[in-house]
């Protein structure tokens, strides 16, 4: 078929089509939408991170991305990657970027290895504590949700965390780097596997 | 409804077209071969900047027509391309089709746009032509090959692979035929060009490779800048892995000789090579300089810092490598954030509403290795009007994890521009 017909063949629907794939996930009219650009290259204009080490926003609560900008422009969790970023969103209004991405739908989680989601289910009983049966956090304690997000970002924060690289000297933390330094190296892919595949 | 619906959908959509149509003859493409029905953006160059403007305009309001011009089939990614040279990744890993953007309702015609007509607001196409109610144009660069004596006339024989494709898996043969002990050339052009660190990885690319394949080769790079322009010191610290870099700063290559194998400086040096590699001077995509886009220079657009409209002609937005005066690099991720910001400007204006101000972001990797890289980001407000910039950090040296990071900026920003 020619570049032409095939363009053609498209044009003579075109009306009905606007009604098939016109519900887009994330509404333009959210005061959030155009703001979140600073964030989409990579963590996608719906939130959903399409990378194993870039976490994903959709569905994040907003006091916890909120928090977690203004840690980063901070210079709290110090990542070269993010404190420009965090700044200029500082700018653009963190409530109304947090309250977008918060808007937008959770993927499904991707579980690639389910020897290993069984091996973090068994060690994940001391997370618990904390993070909730469910792993759903606890805002009223600043507990963040852990499910859904990807596994190599997972893991990487518990590294951070285990070498005290991240939120360096905060005292509500030392209970959990200290039972990061608990944890065989060979664990922490399984944990992160285990909470990367909840819902 | 359901069915016709789906039927629509299908048509467009590329996939499952009508057995019965594909005998028939195909129509010529002349006089206005696609009458415009309601609001409509045609955008020419499927690239970083003009395929992510046409996914964000069909994701902002589904009821504007969207028509992408784009010659090419199938988008091949700049970005990791020097490491198809090094060898380390195929040209296949970075090529991805366009059917994402038609499953946004985008409408893809694999054709050049021949023409611009601002006060018809028409693009010429074949012996036709598109009528449209705002233009985007994303044409990237073109090679300024009258700038170096010969290059024009040596054809294949001398290689840029400064637009990923066949030109980079040529260069990556010869980089491999090369026999050990050979001489490989790599020059770079005076700023402004794409992708300012690029000259530099690619330098780290072809010098990782010598390194461990031809340890008797080495590498000269000759730049027409008078130090490496874009993060130095994490280059410079780079190269200390790589003692078969010989690089010369201020050397700017006016003549290419095929026959004789030898590159000629703008100070009378002859440089001979094994394989070269020439990075030409660089100006807008043709179809700007054509339609009067570029300014006084000939060679760069510029535009609106809020809405990416040209200064020279209104109705038509111009994006990506081939704009100038915003204080950002010639980047993918600019370009993507321009697409962005353009299509947002393009469907508040075709409403009559007030586009809001919206700065782009960057973040450039750099591979230095295999599987080590490094990155320059940037981010950017608006201010009277205009892009100026936040802050621009440098991460902390190179390293696996930063390598890491490059490869799943890269997986998500392909994602975000053609998924």
């Amino acid at each position: 078929m020619t570049n032409l017909r095939r363009f053609l063949v498209g044009s003579a629907g075109f009306a009905l089509l606007l009604v098939v794939v016109g519900a887009a996930a994330a509404d333009p009219k959210d005061p959030g939408y155009v703001k979140a650009f600073s964030c989409s290259a990579c963590h996608g204009y719906d939130g959903a991170s399409r990378s194993d080490t870039v976490p994903v926003l959709a569905g994040m609560p907003a006091w916890y991305l909120k928090k977690a900008i203004e840690d980063y422009a901070a210079g709290k969790r110090p990542a070269a990657e993010m404190e420009p970023y965090a700044k200029m969103v500082l700018q653009l209004g963190v409530d109304d970027v947090a309250g977008y991405f918060a808007r937008q739908k959770r993927p499904a989680p991707v579980t690639t290895d389910a020897a290993a989601v069984e091996r973090g289910r068994a060690a994940a009983t001391q997370c618990a504590v904390c993070h909730g049966a469910s792993g759903k956090g606890d805002q009223s304690k600043g507990v963040p949700d852990l499910t859904g997000q990807p596994a190599g970002y997972l893991r990487n924060q518990m590294l951070l965390f285990k070498s005290d690289k991240r939120s360096t000297g905060d005292p509500n933390l030392s209970a959990l780097k200290a039972l990061m330094k608990t944890i065989p190296d060979e664990q922490y892919a399984d944990l992160a596997a285990y909470f990367s595949s909840l819902r | 409804m359901t069915t016709i619906s789906r039927r629509a959908f299908l048509g467009t959509s590329g996939v499952g077209l009508g057995l019965g149509l594909l005998g028939g003859c195909a129509p010529a493409m002349k006089g206005d071969f696609a009458p415009k029905g309601g609001p409509r953006v045609v955008v020419i160059g499927g690239g970083w900047g003009g395929a992510t403007a046409a996914k964000y305009v069909r994701l902002a309001d589904p009821t504007i027509e969207v028509v992408l011009l784009e010659p090419n089939k199938e988008f091949v990614s700049c970005p990791l391309s020097n490491l198809v040279l090094s060898g380390v990744r195929t040209i296949d890993s970075l090529t991805f089709g366009y059917g994402g953007l038609r499953s946004h309702g985008v409408r893809i015609l694999h054709e050049a746009a021949a023409a611009i007509e601002p006060d018809a607001r028409r693009v010429r196409v074949a012996e036709g032509y598109l009528q449209y109610d705002r233009l985007i144009v994303s044409p990237g660069i073109e090679f300024q090959t009258e700038q170096i004596d010969g290059l024009a006339a040596a054809g294949d024989q001398v290689l840029h692979a400064w637009k990923a494709g066949p030109q980079t898996v040529e260069l990556a043969r010869r980089l491999h035929a090369m026999p050990d002990g050979g001489v490989f050339v790599l020059t770079i052009p005076p700023i402004a060009y794409r992708c300012p660190p690029g000259p530099y990885e690619r330098t780290c690319q072809v010098a990782w490779y010598l390194k461990h394949n031809k340890p008797k080769s080495k590498l000269i790079v000759l730049d027409a800048n008078p130090n490496i322009v874009s993060k130095t010191g994490l280059f410079r610290a780079a190269w200390k892995d790589y003692p078969n870099i010989d690089y010369r700063a201020s050397s700017k290559v006016v003549k290419v000789d095929p026959g004789a194998r030898e590159v000629t400086t703008e100070f009378g040096d002859k440089v001979k090579y094994d394989v070269v590699n020439v990075i030409p001077p660089q100006r807008a995509g043709t179809i700007a300089v054509q339609a009067d886009l570029v300014g006084a220079d000939k060679r760069w657009c510029e535009v609106n810092h809020v809405t990416y409209e040209s200064v020279k002609h209104k109705g038509i937005h111009v994006i990506g490598d081939s704009t100038i005066g915003l204080p950002v690099p010639k980047s993918g991720t600019v370009a993507n954030a321009m697409g962005k910001i353009s299509a947002s400007a393009v469907v508040h204006m075709l409403r009559g509403q007030e586009p809001p101000p919206m700065p782009p972001i960057n973040v450039c990797y750099s591979w230095v290795s295999d599987r080590e890289a490094m990155a320059v980001i940037n981010s950017f407000k608006i201010e009277n009007g205009k892009v100026v910039q936040i802050e621009q950090k440098l991460t902390p040296g190179q390293s696996q994890a930063f390598g890491q990071n490059a490869l799943g900026w890269a997986r998500s920003i392909w994602n975000d521009i053609l998924g």
